[in-house]
């Protein structure tokens, strides 16, 4: 299985708490998360704020950090290659590089209420 | 020493903590605790956080972040601990092994992250642990005296254990929003066991420190409930400064003064009231030296006014008054001006005479307040009914919530993020959102929606956003968009960080008192916003007995105690600055406000 490694933004206060308002990508991302960890998929995630050092010992997202800022976190990361910068994935995003069964994505989808049913978005 | 009848000291357990805002006096209180303990034969450690750190300067030595024995008190060793040099301390273990090696916008924004007044605390809780748990380092010790507590919200956030998963127990930090706890550098168990040490009654004491005001008392009730709320229920109330009685004779200021703080002592908030309270006595003399330490805890009937040499000598201030910073502010013709500094120090009181006194010159002002005290409103209500009553036309009265914003602000984020998150993670984001950066956010999220009227008239606010809310909030960009978001998309908008940077567009009043600890405060909130590029314009200090010019012995005494203080704040903090006296009546209505500017008017 393929490894997922999320570089989060610095998150203190600015995102959630005491942001102006609480970043509705980042609630969504919590919970597909904690969906794709269900599923066996590894992902790991770094909060600038807190572990720098992970940060700074990796090659890729160093670089990315000297060309872009913190202002293009996140960056997501799958086996140590670049994969997505500047927003969140989706469930299905996940999934995929997870490898996560087609089908449990799809019972998932038909259990979750959001686009139940055989006319699924 | 005559110290039996205080009841704090009596048959004190293993760890005494004195907690209350800037200049109630704990460090002298938890000085002479300590000596008076020592004096009684028990080995005694005494741990002062005090910015000020005049604990080395009482016993003549250096002290410093290692315990010291103090030579001029058989049993007694001294320890200090610095609050922001444990914070940085603090920074630097996390920031410390990437600096030059991440871009350097990048180390700063993480430092930013790692500088509100949160993570102090925590640093310095962090210091503490040691001395609370039991150990080699304090097994010399019968009693361990701090001249400081931890705030609820950091033991709350301590015993909760969403807090710590993820971070000492997997070395891994999820996307919450408890970054402070990263850097923590001992045990979970440590932590656990310190907070059990504060929550036993039989080896904690809590002592509240207050002077006899309604609104210290009332800060002080807060502390109680909240403190008492997580198992701290072993308290003590100090009421430090009382004014003796004797002095109201031939001073119609000191006079004022006793009946206030009577009236304030026979009111105590709920909670209050039933704790053992000592009284102590305003002393004539500085608390410097160990003969004056000893005599601070004797009691109230004890005192007498001991008359010095200089006693008749007329105290010398020279300053400008409120109405000479408003000619300042009044010839820009419209503008934000914001007062801001610690709770108790009179921003709300200032901040409508600062408006009345705007108004008087036919200016047109809104004034806008987030005071919930009862006073206020009323000083409040006053205006506002003799502003309609066509007195000052040109004056509005706006005013909003705290506890009203912050709840729906709390409120708003449960629902959302808060929503899919399981117990644990619920529990968490619950504490997070009381800390004290919560309602300062809310509140301000408020206050800027009045902001904007602030290109027309005057707009004058008793509250203003610590630097470090606005460097968070403007690091982000939210700000941005949420200003965007409220402007429509018509295009030209000013965000209120840039609005907040102009002097010509705003004024940052630092309000503070004449005494040492809430100048060193007020220094800190200036350097604070200094940080976020924000140059206060004045320094105003309020109740000021100097001004005042009394007659009492004792007071005239703290007049000139505070020549001292006042001449620190003109020649190390402040551009310009204005004294403001205390009244003999409480600032209420335009007429005494306009008193409190400068103008006499008061009716003897």
């Amino acid at each position: 299985m393929k490894t997922i490694q999320v570089f989060d933004p610095a998150l203190c206060c600015s995102t959630g708490v005491c942001g102006v308002d609480v970043d509705q990508a980042l609630v969504s991302f919590a919970a597909d998360v904690d969906w794709a960890k269900q599923h066996g998929a590894q992902i790991e995630r770094f909060n600038l704020a807190q572990q720098p050092l992970a940060f700074a010992e990796n090659a890729v997202v160093k670089g990315f950090l000297e060309r872009t800022g913190a202002e293009g976190l996140p960056l997501v990361l799958v086996d140590g290659e670049f994969a997505l910068a500047g927003r969140y994935p989706n469930r299905t995003e996940l999934a995929r590089w997870a490898g996560i069964n087609a089908v449990l994505i799809e019972m998932k989808a038909a259990t979750g209420g959001c686009c139940g049913g055989s006319k699924c978005c | 020493m005559t110290t039996s009848n205080l009841q704090f000291l009596a048959q004190p357990p293993r760890f005494l903590f004195f907690t209350g805002k800037g200049g109630v006096g704990k460090t002298s209180i938890a000085c002479a605790t300590a000596i008076a303990l020592a004096e009684a034969g028990q080995r005694v450690l005494l741990v002062s956080t005090d910015p000020a750190s005049n604990v080395g300067q009482v016993f003549g030595l250096q002290i410093g972040n290692r315990i010291t024995a103090v030579m001029a008190v058989p049993r007694l060793s001294a320890l200090e601990i610095d609050p922001q040099a444990a914070a940085q301390a603090y920074r630097d273990r996390i920031v410390g092994p990437v600096r030059g090696v991440l871009p350097e916008g990048v180390v700063k924004g993480i430092e930013e992250q790692l500088s509100g007044a949160c993570t102090t605390e925590i640093a310095a809780f962090d210091e503490f642990t040691a001395l609370l748990v039991d150990s080699a380092l304090t097994a010399d010790y019968d009693h361990i005296i701090f001249d400081t507590a931890p705030t609820g919200h950091t033991i709350r956030l301590l015993q909760l254990p969403g807090a710590w998963t993820g971070f000492l127990d997997e070395g891994r930090g999820d996307a919450s929003c408890l970054g402070p706890l990263a850097g923590l550098e001992k045990q979970r168990s440590q932590y656990k066991a310190a907070v059990d040490a504060l929550a036993d009654p039989l080896r904690t004491r809590l002592v509240l420190v207050a002077r006899a005001q309604v609104s210290t008392l009332r800060e002080a009730a807060r502390t109680h409930e909240e403190l008492a709320g997580i198992g701290l229920s072993r308290q003590y109330l100090i009421i430090n400064g009382v004014l003796p009685g004797s002095e109201a004779a031939g001073d119609a200021l000191a006079a004022a003064i006793c009946q206030r703080e009577a009236a304030a002592i026979a009111a105590l908030p709920q909670g209050l009231s039933a704790l053992p309270c000592d009284q102590l006595a305003l002393k004539p003399f500085n608390l410097v030296g160990l003969d004056a330490l000893r005599q601070l805890l004797s009691p109230l009937s004890l005192i007498s006014a001991a008359p010095s040499a200089r006693e008749n000598a007329p105290i010398a201030l020279q300053a400008p008054d409120l109405t000479t910073l408003v000619d300042g502010i009044a010839a820009d013709g419209h503008g934000l001006v914001m007062l801001m500094g610690k709770g108790g120090v009179g921003k709300t009181t200032l901040a409508a005479a600062v408006a009345v006194e705007l108004a008087r010159r036919g200016l047109a002002v809104e004034l806008s307040t987030s005071d919930p005290a009862a006073n206020l409103v009323e000083t409040l209500a006053e205006t506002m009914t003799e502003a309609q009553q066509g007195a000052l036309p040109n004056l509005t009265v706006s005013r909003i919530d705290p506890h009203a914003e912050t709840e729906r602000y709390r409120q708003h984020v449960l629902d959302t993020k808060g929503a899919q998150l399981d117990a644990t993670g619920r529990a968490l984001l619950e504490e997070d959102l009381r800390s004290p950066c919560t309602e300062e956010i809310a509140v301000f999220q408020a206050f800027s929606r009045i902001i904007r009227a602030a290109g027309k008239k005057f707009v004058v606010m008793d509250t203003a956003p610590t630097g470090h809310t606005l460097l968070l909030l403007d690091a982000t960009g939210a700000y941005h968009r949420e200003v965007a978001r409220q402007m429509g998309s018509s295009g030209h908008y000013l965000t209120p960080m840039m609005q907040l940077q102009d002097p010509l567009q705003t004024k940052v009043l630092v309000v503070t008192l004449a005494e040492t600890t809430p100048v060193l405060e007020a220094a800190s909130l200036q350097a604070d916003l200094r940080r976020a590029g924000i140059e206060p314009w004045a320094w105003v200090i309020n109740n000021s007995v100097a001004a005042a010019q009394p007659h009492s012995p004792l007071l005239r005494q703290r007049a000139r105690n505070e020549l001292a203080e006042i001449d620190v704040v003109k020649t190390h903090h402040a551009t310009r600055y204005a004294v403001v006296p205390l009244l003999k009546s409480e600032p209420v209505g335009i007429e005494r406000l306009l008193e409190l500017a400068g103008h006499s008017t008061e009716r003897n």
